[in-house]
C-alpha cells in the first residue's frame, strides 16, 4: 500500500526494489554496514520529497535519506528490518541558480561537490568545500554530516558554507530557508539545527552556498618532519610568517605513503623515504610572490625543515594531491581496517597519537597505525590496518575494543569522537558515553520536538 | 661534448584554464599560474640526466621575454641547470625570432647539441627548432621520444605519424623533444637555496645584433565560440530533418 504510493509518487522512473540496483545503495564502500529496504525511491523535486515524507509519517515508515553513499558511519544504510524507506537525492541533481556578485549559488542535494566547484569556477568563483570522495559525495550529505575535508584551516568546515537550507520537515512540510544573507539575527538560526543531523531532523533537499572569489594562484609542497609535533610547531611558524595565507596543510606519515606507492603503481613520491611523517601544504599565492616557497627557504635556514619539494607546475601539485587522496583507498587494499576520526586542541595533536598508539598496540600488537590528517584542524583520521597476515574478521572484532581505547585518550584531552564523518550507526553508544547528560537530553528534547514520530532516519545519532 | 643549451618558455600553466582579456588583447595572464613549457621542461630533464651520465660538461638554459622569465630560469637552475641567461625583450616573441635569438646564442657559447621542446602551449607553432636548424646549418631531429650520444653523433628516436623513426645526427645538431621523452623531476628545497648562487645572465635583445622579425602581427584575441549542446534524435529520418532544419544538407 505505501510502497504503490510512494511509486506513484515518483513514477515509473524513480524507484527500485530490483535486488542488483539496490545492492550500491545498501553496502557502504568499506562493506562494514549492509541494510535491507522495502523500497528506494529517487524524487525528482522537492515536492515529491515532501509526498513521499508525508507518506511515511501518515505510515509511521521510517526513512533514510542517502546521497552519494560515501559515508563512514553506516548513516546512510537502512537497518536490517526491510521496512524502511531508502531516499535517495541522486536524481535532484540541478545547479538552481549562480549569483556572483552575491558570492551564493543554490543547488539541489544531489549536487556532487565537484560540480558545485564547477558551477563556482565557470563563473570565476571558488568553492572551498573538498574531499577525497568529491567526485561522488553529494551536498546534501555533506550538509548533513557537516563535512569538513581540506580547507577547512582557511574557509570552516560544511556548516561555514551554507547560508541557506531547503528542508522537507519529517511531517512532509517543506521549509523553504533559502536565504543569502550573511547577517540575519532574526530569532533561532533554524538551518544549522539540520546541518550535521544525519538527516534525522529531516530531509535537506536545496542548499544556499556561500562562494568566494577565485583563488589566483596556489603554491603546493611537500615537506618532511620529524614527528607530529614538528608538524604543528611548524603549521604555527608558517601561519605567522605569511599572514594565515595557508589552506591545507595535511599530516601524512610514511606508512601510508608506502601503502600508496604499493598499491598504486603509477604514484610517484619526491622526496627521500626516510623520514617518518611528511606534511603537505598548500597557500594562497595571490600576487605571484611564491610566498610558501620563500617561507619555506626561511624555515629551511633556520634549521626547522630538512627537506621538502615544491611544486613547480600544477600538473605536479595535483600528482601530489594524488596521494593524499589514495591513502583511504590504499588501505582498503591492506586488509581490514578499523577508523577513528576524532579530533583534539591542535597543539596536542602529538600527545595524542603517542599515547594512543601506546594503548592500541599494547592490546593488539602489530597492529599497523595509520593516523593521517588535517593538523590545522585538530582532526586525526586514526586509523588501524590489521596486522599483516592475520584474520580480518578476528581483527574486526576488536573493534568496540580498540576503539574504547582511543576515545578514552581523546576524551582526556577534550576531543572529540567525531571530527568530520559523523555518528551514524557506528558511533551511537560512543555519542552517549562522551557527551553530557545534558548535552544529550537538549539533543533528546530537539529530535522529540521536530520528529515525535522517529521516522527520520531511526537508529542513527541519537 | 661540452654544452648543452636548452630553452625555457615561461607559459600560463597547462592545467589552467586560459582566458581571453576582455578588451581582446591578448591572454590573460594577471595572477595566472605561470610555468615553464611543459615540452621545455622535458628538454632540460633530459639534458641534466645527459650531464649526469658524463657526456656532458655544462647545462645552460635560456629564455627570452621580460624580468618575470628569472623565475622559470631559477626553477631550471634548481632542477640543475649550471647557468642561465635571460634575453630580455617586451615586445612579442615569434618563432623567427626566437631562433635567431638562439643563434646568435650558440655562436657566442658554441654549445653541442640544442634541445627545445618541440613546441610552446601558447602559440603552439612547433617552428623555432626547425628555423633555428636551418639558420645554423646543423642537423635537426624533432619530435624526439628517445635520444643516446655516442661520440659526435646522435640517435634520436622520433614520434612521427606512421609510428616511430630513428635517425641518427652528427653533433652539433638540435633536437626537439615530445611528450615521452622523460618525466621531470621534482625541484628539491635545498636546490632552490643553491639555484639562487648560479649565475643569471640578462642581456638585452636589442643588444644581440640582430633583426626582429616583423612577418606576423597579432591584431585581436576571441575566445572560440561556445560549443551548442548537442540533441539526441530518435533515427535516420529525425537526423536528416535536424540538419535540414540547420540547412546543413
Amino acid at each position: 500500500m505505501l510502497v504503490d504510493d510512494l511509486k506513484s509518487i515518483v513514477g515509473p522512473e524513480g524507484w527500485t526494489t530490483d535486488p542488483g540496483d539496490l545492492q550500491p545503495h545498501l553496502t557502504e564502500w568499506r562493506d562494514i554496514w549492509t541494510g535491507k529496504t522495502l523500497v528506494m525511491v529517487s524524487p525528482a523535486s522537492t515536492r515529491e520529497v515532501a509526498s513521499i515524507v508525508r507518506e511515511c509519517h501518515k505510515a509511521g515508515t521510517g526513512v533514510v535519506p542517502q546521497g552519494g553513499n560515501t559515508g563512514l558511519c553506516g548513516g546512510a544504510i537502512p537497518d536490517q528490518s526491510g521496512n524502511q524507506v531508502l531516499l535517495s537525492l541522486s536524481r535532484m541533481n540541478a545547479v538552481r541558480s549562480v549569483s556572483p556578485n552575491d558570492h551564493s549559488l543554490v543547488v539541489d542535494a544531489g549536487c556532487t561537490l565537484a560540480s558545485i566547484q564547477e558551477a563556482a569556477q565557470q563563473v570565476d568563483r571558488f568553492f572551498p568545500l573538498s574531499l577525497a570522495a568529491e567526485g561522488s559525495c553529494q551536498i546534501g550529505g555533506n550538509l548533513s554530516t557537516n563535512a569538513g575535508g581540506i580547507n577547512v584551516l582557511r574557509y570552516g568546515t560544511a556548516r561555514a558554507q551554507a547560508l541557506g537550507l531547503e528542508v522537507v520537515l519529517p511531517d512532509g512540510t517543506i521549509w523553504d530557508g533559502l536565504r543569502s544573507l550573511r547577517k540575519d539575527t532574526s530569532g533561532y538560526d533554524l538551518k544549522q539545527l539540520f546541518i550535521g543531523a544525519e538527516g534525522t531532523l529531516g530531509v535537506i533537499t536545496a542548499a544556499c552556498l556561500r562562494l568566494y572569489p577565485s583563488v589566483k594562484g596556489l603554491q603546493t609542497a611537500l615537506v618532511s618532519v620529524d614527528s607530529p609535533d614538528g608538524a604543528v610547531a611548524l603549521l604555527a611558524d608558517l601561519r605567522h610568517r605569511m599572514s594565515d595565507q595557508l589552506q591545507a596543510f595535511e599530516l601524512i606519515p610514511d606508512r601510508a605513503i608506502r601503502y600508496v606507492l604499493r598499491h598504486f603503481p603509477s604514484a610517484r613520491f619526491p622526496l627521500e623515504p626516510t623520514s617518518p611523517w611528511y606534511v603537505l601544504m598548500e597557500s594562497i599565492n595571490s600576487d605571484g610572490n611564491e610566498q610558501l616557497e620563500h617561507q619555506l627557504l626561511a624555515c629551511l635556514d633556520a634549521g626547522l625543515i630538512s627537506d621538502a619539494i615544491v611544486a613547480k607546475n600544477k600538473g605536479e601539485a595535483d600528482a601530489l594531491w594524488g596521494i593524499r587522496h589514495a591513502i583511504s583507498e590504499a588501505q582498503k587494499k591492506e586488509g581490514a581496517s578499523l577508523k577513528h576520526d576524532i579530533s583534539v586542541p591542535v597543539g596536542t595533536i602529538g600527545d595524542f597519537i603517542r599515547a594512543a598508539d601506546v594503548a592500541v598496540t599494547r592490546h593488539l600488537p602489530g597492529v599497523r597505525v595509520v593516523a593521517f590528517g588535517h593538523v590545522g584542524d585538530g582532526n586525526v583520521h586514526y586509523n588501524l590496518s590489521q596486522p599483516a597476515g592475520t584474520d580480518p574478521a578476528s581483527f574486526l572484532a576488536q573493534g568496540e575494543a580498540l576503539a574504547s581505547l582511543v576515545y578514552e585518550v581523546v576524551a582526556g584531552l577534550g576531543g572529540s569522537i567525531s571530527a568530520e564523518h559523523g555518528i551514524g550507526q557506528a558511533k551511537r553508544a560512543h555519542l552517549l558515553q562522551y557527551r553530557s547528560a545534558t548535552e544529550i537530553h537538549l539533543m533528546r528534547t530537539i529530535k522529540a520536538a521536530l520528529d515525535p514520530e522517529n521516522i527520520m532516519n531511526p537508529g542513527k545519532v541519537i | 661534448m661540452d654544452k648543452i643549451l636548452v630553452g625555457l618558455k615561461r607559459v600560463v600553466d597547462y592545467n589552467v584554464r586560459v582566458r581571453v582579456k576582455s578588451d581582446g588583447s591578448g591572454v590573460e595572464t594577471d595572477g595566472v599560474k605561470m610555468s615553464i613549457n611543459p615540452f621545455d621542461e622535458i628538454a632540460l630533464e633530459e639534458a641534466l640526466r645527459i650531464k649526469e651520465r658524463g657526456d656532458a660538461n655544462e647545462v645552460i638554459v635560456v629564455s627570452i621575454g621580460n624580468n618575470d622569465a628569472q623565475q622559470q630560469l631559477r626553477t631550471g637552475l634548481a632542477m640543475g641547470a649550471d647557468r642561465a641567461i635571460l634575453v630580455e625583450t617586451a615586445n612579442h616573441v615569434d618563432s623567427l625570432t626566437g631562433a635567431r635569438v638562439f643563434k646568435a646564442l650558440i655562436d657566442r657559447e658554441n654549445p653541442d647539441l640544442v634541445i627545445l621542446g618541440k613546441q610552446a602551449i601558447d602559440d603552439d607553432n612547433s617552428q623555432t627548432g626547425q628555423m633555428l636548424a636551418a639558420l645554423w646549418n646543423r642537423p635537426q631531429a624533432t619530435f624526439a621520444s628517445n635520444l643516446s650520444i655516442v661520440g659526435q653523433k646522435a640517435t634520436v628516436t622520433r614520434e612521427v605519424d606512421v609510428g616511430l623513426e630513428i635517425v641518427e645526427v652528427d653533433l652539433p645538431a638540435v633536437i626537439t623533444v615530445d611528450l615521452r621523452m622523460n618525466e621531470p623531476r621534482y625541484v628539491k628545497l635545498p636546490d632552490i637555496m643553491k639555484a639562487k648562487k648560479k649565475p643569471l645572465d640578462q642581456v638585452l635583445l636589442g643588444d644581440l645584433n640582430i633583426e626582429e622579425a616583423t612577418g606576423i602581427k597579432q591584431v585581436v584575441f576571441e575566445p572560440p565560440s561556445e560549443r551548442q549542446k548537442g540533441a539526441m534524435v530518435d533515427d535516420v529520418a529525425g537526423l536528416v530533418a535536424a540538419l535540414k532544419d540547420k540547412g546543413l544538407i
